[in-house]
C-alpha cells in the first residue's frame, strides 16, 4: 500500500518547507524529487488516473454505441459498473491520503 | 481483480440468456406461421444451445450461445380445407410449437437472467464493501 509512503514523503516535503528560506522553490523541488520516485503520492495518483480515464473511455464508446442501437445493453452496464468501481475506490484512496496530509498539517509546530 | 472477472464471466451468462430469448421469442412469434405454398413445410420450431467456451483474458470459462438447431419433430396437422396452404386431402402443416413449451422455457430463461444478475449485483456490493474499508 502507498498511502502510509505518501503520507511519509508529504511530512518530508513539508519539513524541507521549514527549513528553506523560499518555500515555494523548495516546493517545486519536492514535486521534482516526488515524480522521479514511483512511491510518491502524485504519481500513484496519476497512474489510477490513467487507468480510470482508459475505463471511463471504454464505458463511454459503450454508451455511445448503445445510443446508435448499435450494443448490448450487458455491455453497457457491465462497462459503466466497472468504472464506477474504479473510480469508487480510486477516490476513497484520495480522501484517505488528504486526511493524512491534513492531518498532519494541523500537527503544531 | 477477481471480483470484475466475475462480473464478467456473469455478463456472458446474461447474454446468453438475451440469445436463449430471441430464439424462444422467434418460436412464440411463428407459432402460427403457415406454410407459403401448399403442402410445403412451415417454420420450424429452433432450439437454442449453450457452449462453454475458454476466454483467455478471464482465464475463466464463459458460456455463449451455440448452434441453434431445429426441432424434428412432427408438425401439428390440422383439417382446414379453406385454408389457401391447405394440400390435397384438405390438411394444413402448423409448426411444431408448443405455446406451453415455449412458456416454461421462456421462464427458465428469466430465471437464470435473474441468477446472473444477482451475482453481479452480490460482487458488486462486495467490491463496494471492500471500498468502504478505505472510507471508514
Amino acid at each position: 500500500m502507498a498511502t502510509p509512503l505518501a503520507a511519509a514523503s508529504a511530512y518530508t516535503n513539508i519539513a524541507n518547507i521549514g527549513r528553506i528560506a523560499d518555500p515555494s522553490a523548495a516546493l517545486a523541488g519536492a514535486t521534482g524529487a516526488g515524480a522521479k520516485s514511483d512511491t510518491s503520492f502524485g504519481s500513484v495518483l496519476k497512474e489510477a488516473m490513467d487507468a480510470i480515464t482508459e475505463t471511463g473511455k471504454k464505458s463511454d464508446t459503450q454508451a455511445r454505441a448503445m445510443a446508435n442501437g448499435k450494443s448490448n445493453m450487458v455491455d453497457v452496464a457491465t462497462a459503466v459498473a466497472e468504472t464506477e468501481v474504479a473510480i469508487d475506490a480510486v477516490v476513497a484512496v484520495r480522501d484517505k491520503v488528504i486526511a493524512a496530509y491534513e492531518d498532519i498539517m494541523k500537527m503544531p509546530i | 481483480m477477481d471480483f470484475l472477472k466475475s462480473m464478467q464471466i456473469a455478463a456472458s451468462g446474461l447474454r446468453a440468456q438475451a440469445g436463449r430469448m430471441r430464439v424462444i421469442s422467434e418460436n412464440i412469434a411463428n407459432a402460427d406461421s403457415t406454410p407459403a405454398r401448399p403442402g410445403a413445410d412451415p417454420y420450424r420450431r429452433k432450439i437454442p444451445t449453450f457452449t462453454s467456451e475458454f476466454d483467455r483474458a478471464l482465464d475463466a470459462r464463459v458460456v455463449g450461445v451455440g448452434k441453434v438447431t431445429t426441432d424434428k419433430s412432427d408438425f401439428r396437422v390440422k383439417y382446414e380445407p379453406g385454408h389457401p396452404a391447405a394440400d390435397a386431402s384438405g390438411n394444413v402443416k402448423y409448426p411444431n410449437v408448443n405455446a406451453l413449451v415455449e412458456m416454461t422455457d421462456m421462464r427458465d430463461a428469466q430465471r437464470s437472467y435473474e441468477a446472473n444478475v444477482n451475482v453481479i449485483s452480490a460482487t458488486r456490493r462486495m467490491i463496494q464493501r471492500t471500498i468502504d474499508i478505505l472510507k471508514a
